[in-house]
């Protein structure tokens, strides 16, 4: 798999036995993590062994895409030059619902993502913060290649909201 | 195995200037910056048996420097890494003496930081294709070391209340540290308003938030006591080094949280035990400054503060010249110039010798003013004692005790 996303060329091969179940699904628009045949885990991002039992068998099992953003930034002066029109934006990092606190209590299923309005345009900076509730969408780059990306969804905030001013 | 402490010693540092446009190819400066090492340790060509570099596919070979100063090596390795790699390298610099290997190395790095291979990641390195571990934060925007770093200092921020104007204080006391550095690169004292009033970068981080890219070469000599007792200057010795501790997940540290801490937390666990000190023993520090807040969460997770209460001590004027433990009199990357760790621990190594290069008219003697203002002294009043702590990134650090 191969797209052109602001200006980058992405690149997944087909031995890329990271990545390239994670995009295949996204093409169908799933999210899916690597869960461990094992012990049940699943695991982001999607490493060679399951880093809590070192098994190399794993399967794609689909999540729900459902998360509270952790932490964020808005960039303001983009560095890749695809970028430059789309900035400022925002770089969440979101924990998914899915295995929260688990193995260990710090532990989580985190994804550095964009947040996005529907129309896929830069989440304005007043509407994110840290505890708001997102869920994923996809950005269809070309028909190949599809990128997960999360918008602001109507459940009610994880705990308080806070907000970098 | 038996305990290194003050079995090995730094007996040689060299750098060459530092500017944005040097004109010449990273081998030209690091043999510059090797070369002045041995001239200040007091060291020939014949003396240099082994030699380390480090390099993120910008710099040059040991074997190219090496050869151009006449050196024939028993040792040699170039590594690839970034920032805390010069603690990392002098702590292995020690086992391979320790084994026989060799018996004196030479520490470089030599990079065209600002006029080569940016190390922010614009230019060249933006336009790489994107494949592998990068998938997961290149196709966000998520790219250059400001850009991978803020979220942990947005969520410190979330987690303790850490503000914008208490870093920004990190800014201040290396400025006004720089302005006493005939070698900084930005020499001019700047206020909390300066840094606050400055464009913003990734919030919350401001332009003067960022550190300096740079063109420079720098070099360490590491050598045994006993033989460090002959040489030019006073021996400085090693007294505790942990290289490269990391947090879990180190590929993706963002799952193994709490995000708001950093590798220092293993890492002292190691050094002090070493060192057989405490921070409270330690007169000057070094915390990697990359950014205002990678100063500020190193040393409270090294506990020189509490967790949490980094914010606080950093803009409590305890880490300005003057204060009770300065931090990077140099000024560091923010000011002095960006080495990937190097000039801290050259810096350090100075301090601890009292011949800090300062506007002091007698510093080659070691006759200073202790007068800190702007174009005066920088030379701590006889420290004892020096801390470095090297950043690579909030999953990755390194730390150095060394004592005179």
């Amino acid at each position: 798999m191969q797209a052109q996303h602001r200006g980058m060329n992405l690149i997944v091969p087909d031995n890329d036995t990271e990545w390239k179940g994670y995009f295949e699904a996204a093409r169908e628009h799933r999210l899916v993590m690597k869960q461990c045949r094992n012990c049940d885990l699943l695991r982001y991002p999607p490493g060679a062994a399951c880093p809590w039992c070192t098994s190399l068998e794993w399967i794609w099992q689909d999540v729900t895409g459902k998360g509270t953003i952790h932490s964020y930034e808005i960039v303001m002066q983009a560095i890749q030059a695809g970028f430059r029109e789309w900035a400022p934006y925002p770089v969440v990092l979101v924990e998914l619902d899915e295995q929260r606190g688990q193995p260990s209590a710090d532990e989580g299923l985190r994804l550095i993502s964009n947040l996005v309005s529907d129309d896929f345009t830069a989440e304005k900076e007043e509407n994110v913060a840290i505890g708001k509730r997102v869920e994923v969408t996809f950005l269809d780059v070309s028909p190949e290649f599809s990128l997960p990306l999360f918008k602001l969804s109507q459940e009610p905030p994880q705990g308080p909201v806070w907000q970098f001013k | 195995m038996a305990n290194l402490r003050d079995k090995y010693c730094i007996v040689g540092v060299g750098e060459t200037a530092y500017t944005r446009n040097s004109g010449r190819t990273t081998r030209a400066m690091g043999v510059e910056a090797v070369r002045n090492a041995m001239n200040d340790a007091g060291l020939s060509p014949g003396d240099i048996d082994g030699m380390l570099s480090y390099h993120g596919n910008d710099s040059t070979s040991a074997t190219a420097i090496s050869s151009d100063l006449g050196i024939r090596v028993n040792f040699y390795m170039d590594v690839i890494g970034g920032g805390s790699s010069t603690e990392a390298l002098i702590g292995m610099a020690m086992g391979v003496m320790e084994v026989g290997m060799c018996r004196t190395v030479a520490i470089f790095r030599s990079m065209n930081g600002y006029s080569e291979v940016r190390i922010g990641g614009t230019g060249a390195r933006a336009a790489t294709p994107v494949r592998g571990s990068e998938l997961a934060t290149r196709p966000y925007g998520m790219l250059s070391a400001g850009q991978n770093f803020a979220p942990t200092f947005m969520r410190h921020m979330h987690d303790y209340g850490t503000t914008s104007a208490q870093v920004a204080h990190v800014k201040v006391a290396h400025s006004k540290h720089a302005s006493n550095n005939p070698k900084a690169l930005l020499k001019q004292r700047v206020s909390v308003d300066d840094v606050l009033n400055s464009r913003w970068i990734t919030k919350p981080l401001h332009l003067l938030d960022c550190c300096l890219e740079t063109d420079n070469a720098t070099c360490i000599i590491v050598t045994s006591a006993d033989r460090a007792k002959d040489l030019r200057q006073r021996p400085i010795y090693i007294m505790g080094v942990a290289g490269r501790v990391s947090k879990p997940r180190a590929d993706f540290h963002f799952v193994h949280g709490p995000i708001s801490r950093v590798a220092g937390y293993y890492a002292k666990d190691i050094v002090f035990p070493m060192a057989g000190i405490g921070p409270e023993d330690v007169d000057v520090t070094g915390s990697y400054d990359a950014f205002t807040f990678t100063t500020m969460l190193q040393l409270e997770e090294y506990g020189f503060c509490k967790k949490g209460e980094g914010g606080t001590y950093v803009s409590s004027g305890i880490i300005e010249l003057g204060g009770q433990r300065p931090n990077n009199t140099s000024g560091g990357h923010l000011c002095e110039g960006y080495t990937h760790g190097m000039n801290m621990v050259i810096e350090n190594t100075r301090q601890l010798r009292g011949l800090v290069d300062d506007y002091c008219p007698r510093w080659q003697d070691g006759i200073h003013t202790y007068d800190y203002s702007e174009g005066q002294c920088r030379q701590v009043k006889d420290p004892e004692i020096t801390m470095n702590l090297g950043w690579a990134n909030p999953t990755t650090g390194s730390a150095l005790i060394l004592r005179r």
